[in-house]
């Protein structure tokens, strides 16, 4: 048995597992025989090669050998190991971007599982997402990555943005009979709806300093559409909350005075 | 400009054309060569593939022999045998069964006679 060099010993293992993944796919091959006669055909040219074998002829030899991809007919391949290869051996960016778009749409078709597979689809994107750090380099790809998170972020930003409103409502009914000085129910929610959209806007003002102390975290929750976040956007969200509180605190006041 | 792009789609698309019909020739060429060269004499893996190297556009990828080997061996028409050696451990030979035997006569009668086919036409 001849000694490897770590760097050989890793293109080997790396090799053999490849090829073992071909093999096993065929069923006019016997994958253990196959793999056998590599090692030996390997070891065999290395023969006289001075030890520890470097990474340069091994490769050498396994170039030689050519590609395990090119000895098995795809033809002889199952449709879904074939789908399996081209998910496992195809480009990083591609293999990724059919994965996240097979989920979404299997999420799509079977809707009891859609939240779990809507979730496993975002998390295949964003790894994607991680593997480059400049989006331009998604060109058709971006059809199947960004679906995900498209879904994602709205369902993210509507709950972060409205989980108040929900807060607010079963708080002004509980309260609804309590104010006996307002003359109706109209009344009592039309201050009640000022209270609400005034609170909404002290939340979504919060929310606006928030992202304007951490633009960094906002970028990275939101990659790649708040790549360009800026702090004149929360600026502008933070100045249009604060008018929404003021307008609707206003309004609830001459109301709750008019009514009562 | 556009003579010349268009000179590079047509000796590309040749290229490729000439590519395919050359690999798929090689794919049934290669076993009936190494069904040949087992036909004498047992011969193990490495041997089969050091042999047949020599010939010149035969073969692509040396491993591509081995699925081959291996796929005859299933099919029934070579068989192996673990024998010692020498120079190191115990080597699998192969060598041709009777169905083997009647296979590569019926393979080169069929290629004489493609052969001779083709030959015939290329003449006129």
């Amino acid at each position: 048995m001849m000694t490897l060099s770590e760097g050989a010993r890793r293109s080997l293992e790396d090799y053999l597992r490849q090829a073992r993944m071909y093999l096993r796919g065929s069923k006019s091959v016997d994958a253990d025989e196959v793999e056998q006669n590599v090692t030996e055909h390997i070891e065999t040219e290395l023969e006289g090669v001075p030890e520890p074998v470097s990474r340069d002829d091994l490769v050498a030899v396994l170039r030689k050998l050519g590609s395990p991809q090119q000895w098995v007919p795809a033809e002889e391949l199952a449709w879904w190991r074939r789908f399996i290869l081209r998910l496992r051996t195809g480009p990083e960016d591609w293999r990724l971007a059919y994965l996240s778009f097979g989920l979404l749409v299997l999420g799509c078709i079977l809707p009891w599982t859609f939240p779990v597979l809507v979730m496993t689809s975002f998390i295949v994107s964003r790894a994607a997402l991680t593997e480059t750090d400049d989006t331009h380099e998604f060109k058709a790809q971006k059809w199947f990555l960004y679906p995900p998170l498209i879904v994602v972020y709205l369902f993210v930003i509507l709950m972060l943005l409205m989980w108040p409103l929900i807060l607010f409502l079963s708080v002004a009914e509980a309260y609804e009979r309590q104010f006996s000085r307002l003359q109706d129910d109209f009344d009592y929610w039309l201050v009640a709806m000022s209270a609400i959209v005034a609170g909404m806007g002290l939340w979504w003002s919060v929310v606006a300093v928030v992202f304007l102390k951490c633009r960094k975290m906002v970028r990275f929750l939101f990659r790649p559409f708040a790549d360009g976040f800026k702090s004149n956007w929360a600026l502008l969200m933070l100045v249009v909350s604060s008018c929404l509180v003021i307008l609707s605190l206003s309004l609830g006041i001459v109301y709750y005075r008019l009514f009562t | 400009m556009t003579g010349i792009c268009y000179y590079d789609i047509v000796v590309c698309m040749n290229d490729k054309f000439f590519d395919n019909w050359t690999n798929q020739l090689r794919k049934g060429v290669l076993e009936l060569c190494i069904l040949n060269d087992i036909r004498n004499r047992k011969m193990y893996g490495y041997e089969i593939v050091r042999r047949l190297r020599k010939i010149d556009g035969l073969i692509i990828s040396e491993g591509a022999i081995y699925p081959i080997l291996s796929r005859l061996k299933r099919q029934g028409f070579v068989e192996t045998s673990i024998q010692e050696s020498a120079e190191g451990p115990p080597r699998k030979y192969y060598k041709l069964t009777p169905e083997g035997e009647q296979m590569v006569a019926q393979m080169n009668a069929y290629w004489q006679a493609m052969s001779g086919v083709t030959n015939s036409i290329e003449k006129g």
